[in-house]
């Protein structure tokens, strides 16, 4: 390396050091803080100068690798190398996936915070493998998904406290109810795509929820719905004393009871539930229909000069993906008990896109790793309160850096003429 | 030789602009059917009108059938293709490029298999029938990729493939619809010689194998005077000649449209 290029460098990170300045001075540098009367201003130019000294040597360090004959790409690598064992090994990965979630709850260090988080990012790959459909396979970017993950969570709260029908009654009929409302969206933007397309969706998820706060006589409006029944295991509840004539879970199978018993079931349920949306979407997307979307995807012009009906595709795709959000919807119900329209607010919808197209647009393995990596970074830093979104962010910009078309972005054929080459 | 199609006074205007003016044409079955003029013309136009993408201001398109004869203009968009069975391709090239080229000839068999797999429900539960039906589905692609020399590339994204290549299989794509009526947009556009005369085999085949009537717009004079049966020939939206190969090349009127008038 030569002299003048370490200069160059140089150079270039105080550059990079005298934007971070500008940035960090006034967004760090000055805090607010009332102290008695009004507000005062304090400067805190020691961490300013500290972050300010990071970006410098950071820069100079990414130029000086790139200066080097060979750079040294460990984080790419990294991430290329996982991609081709997930891609590869793709059967003994799910498998091994599958078998792990499978015995989460009993191993040793489990406990009843991380089978919380588990049972939230299940619902997070759940709602990220509904979305798949509509953007990832469709190509149909919808910023409003959470509109039907709250359709199914109200119609599964009214219908379980109005009519007292069971959980398994009541799932079915909150996911026909979110395909219903996935037509009704699918309707009025049927020509509309991309951008277009994106702002509708989002304007629909407002509009759900609004109504959701202002139709007091019916979803009580902000204070929500509270009482919504748990799911019960097959007609056996999870209750310390059951009511005259029940018998509840852990009297019927002679066990002591702990509260981790609901706990667990729900995270099997959730399991189930995700499995089941994973399963439909890989055999849909091998069907005429799932090709249909695909080829919509790519070129809607091309699709109906072949005579594909790009009304009935989209309306399936919309259709079918809020159906899954309305499961995912109503298992969410049933695990709190209480709902209101504060749980469905736009970021939601944002974090489920971002989970698909961070996986890697279409990639059923990538939805499963993004949501691990975001939701479970973001919980890991709980700790540190509001500035854990950082975290959240700094995650996604990892991703973007690193993997700009999502971790992974190969696709595979869904019908091969002369088989694996493997 | 029995009419295939028929367009009587097609006249499409956008504002104050005529694209074509009361052009009026037959097309025969089994016979290549070249549409050439300079650049705007109209030919594109009259393509669009064909196959649905637009609404014609005036005129009739008739698609004849046996006995029977069928109105163009009564079905739209995707219609055009899934009823009246009239397939096109593009001038600029629509592939699906991120699916494999033996998706893309499956995508061209949608209805059928839409229907054989239950609207999806036969196809949930895997079926026979429904398998069965995918591996026709299946075989017809590979015939049509047999012909075209791509069967060893069938695994592959369609938007890999050369751009030759890609050319020939949008052609049979269209082909996988099973169409009365092919219309080819500028098919030899970007080809080399040695590919021009591939294509050139290629629809021939088409005409005299598949008893499909071929539309093309072009062009590279080569590709049309060498296989065309009939040429129309279009400027500025009117029809200024119509005639076999040999008599368009000979016209006076065509000379001048193309290479302008002497003072």
């Amino acid at each position: 390396m030569e002299k003048k290029d370490i200069i160059q460098s140089f150079k270039d990170s105080l550059f990079t050091g005298l934007i971070a300045l500008a940035l960090f001075g006034p967004i760090v540098g000055l805090r607010t803080a009332s102290k008695g009367e009004g507000l005062f201003i304090t400067p805190q130019w020691g961490i300013v100068f500290l972050l300010v000294g990071l970006c410098i040597l950071g820069r100079f360090l990414i130029n000086l690798n790139s200066a080097r004959k060979t750079e040294i790409t460990f984080f790419s690598k990294f991430t290329s190398k996982f991609s081709a064992i997930t891609e590869d090994k793709a059967k003994h990965f799910a498998i091994t996936a599958i078998l792990f979630s499978a015995v989460f709850p009993f191993l040793p260090f489990t406990d009843r915070y991380f089978m919380d988080v588990a049972i939230m990012i299940l619902t997070y790959i759940m709602l990220g493998w509904g979305l798949n459909i509509v953007v990832g396979l469709a190509g149909l970017l919808d910023l409003g998904y959470v509109a039907f993950y709250a359709v199914g969570a109200y119609s599964y709260a009214l219908i379980a406290t109005t009519f007292g029908w069971s959980f398994w009654i009541c799932l079915p009929l909150a996911g026909v109810f979110a395909a219903f409302f996935g037509i009704l969206l699918g309707f009025p933007v049927l020509r509309l795509r991309g951008d277009y397309l994106a702002i509708v969706t989002l304007g629909f998820g407002e509009i759900i929820r609004i109504i959701l706060i202002n139709w007091y006589e019916v979803t009580n409006g902000p204070d929500g719905i509270t009482g919504i029944p748990r799911p019960s295991f097959f007609g056996l509840p999870f209750k310390r004393s059951p009511d005259e004539g029940e018998t509840s879970f852990h009297l019927f199978f002679n066990l002591e009871y702990s509260t981790m018993h609901r706990i667990i079931f729900l995270y099997y349920l959730i399991l189930v539930l995700a499995l089941i949306t994973n399963y439909f979407t890989l055999k849909i997307r091998k069907l005429p229909v799932g090709r249909a979307w695909e080829a919509l995807r790519e070129d809607e012009i091309a699709c109906k000069s072949l005579g594909v009906n790009p009304t009935n595709t989209k309306l399936t795709a919309f259709a079918i993906g809020a159906m899954f959000g309305g499961f995912a919807g109503s298992f969410f119900a049933t695990r709190q008990a209480f709902i209101s329209p504060e749980s469905f607010t736009f970021i939601e919808s944002a974090i489920i896109v971002a989970i698909v197209v961070l996986g890697g647009m279409g990639s059923q393995t990538g939805v499963v790793l993004a949501s691990i990596f975001l939701i479970g970074i973001t919980e890991m830093f709980r700790d540190l309160e509001q500035y854990r979104m950082i975290a959240f962010g700094g995650a996604m910009v990892l991703i973007m850096v690193f993997k700009p078309k999502g971790i992974l972005a190969n696709r595979k054929p869904t019908i091969l003429m002369h088989g694996d080459k493997k | 030789m029995s009419n295939l199609l028929s367009v009587e006074n097609l006249t499409m205007k956008f504002g104050g602009l005529t694209a074509i003016d009361d052009l009026s044409f037959d097309a025969k079955n089994n016979q290549i059917t070249s549409i050439i003029g300079p650049n705007g013309a109209g030919k594109t136009t009259v393509f669009n009108c064909l196959t649905g993408f637009y609404k014609p201001t005036n005129g009739q398109m008739f698609l004849h059938k046996e006995d029977s004869k069928i109105s163009l203009r009564k079905y739209t968009d995707f219609k055009i293709a899934y009823v009246a069975k009239v397939a096109r391709t593009f001038q600029n090239i629509r592939l699906f490029p991120a699916m494999s080229v033996l998706e893309n000839l499956l995508v061209a068999q949608h209805n059928e298999l839409m229907v054989a797999s239950g609207y999806s429900l036969f196809g949930l539960l895997n079926l026979k029938t429904y398998r069965d039906k995918e591996q026709l589905a299946v075989d017809k692609a590979k015939y049509w990729l047999d012909i075209i020399g791509l069967t060893h590339r069938a695994d592959d994204n369609a938007g890999d493939l050369p751009y030759g290549d890609q050319r020939k299989l949008e052609i049979v794509r269209a082909m996988c619809i099973e169409p009365r009526l092919l219309c080819l947009d500028e098919p030899a556009a970007g080809l080399n010689p040695k590919e021009s005369a591939e294509l050139n085999k290629l629809l021939k085949f088409i005409k005299t194998e598949k008893q499909t009537g071929i539309l093309l717009i072009e062009h590279d004079m080569s590709v049309v005077m060498g296989i065309s049966d009939h040429v129309v020939v279009l400027n500025y939206g009117k029809k200024i000649f119509e005639g076999t190969a040999d008599q368009t090349k000979n016209s006076k009127e065509v000379i001048e449209a193309y290479l302008g008038v002497d003072e």
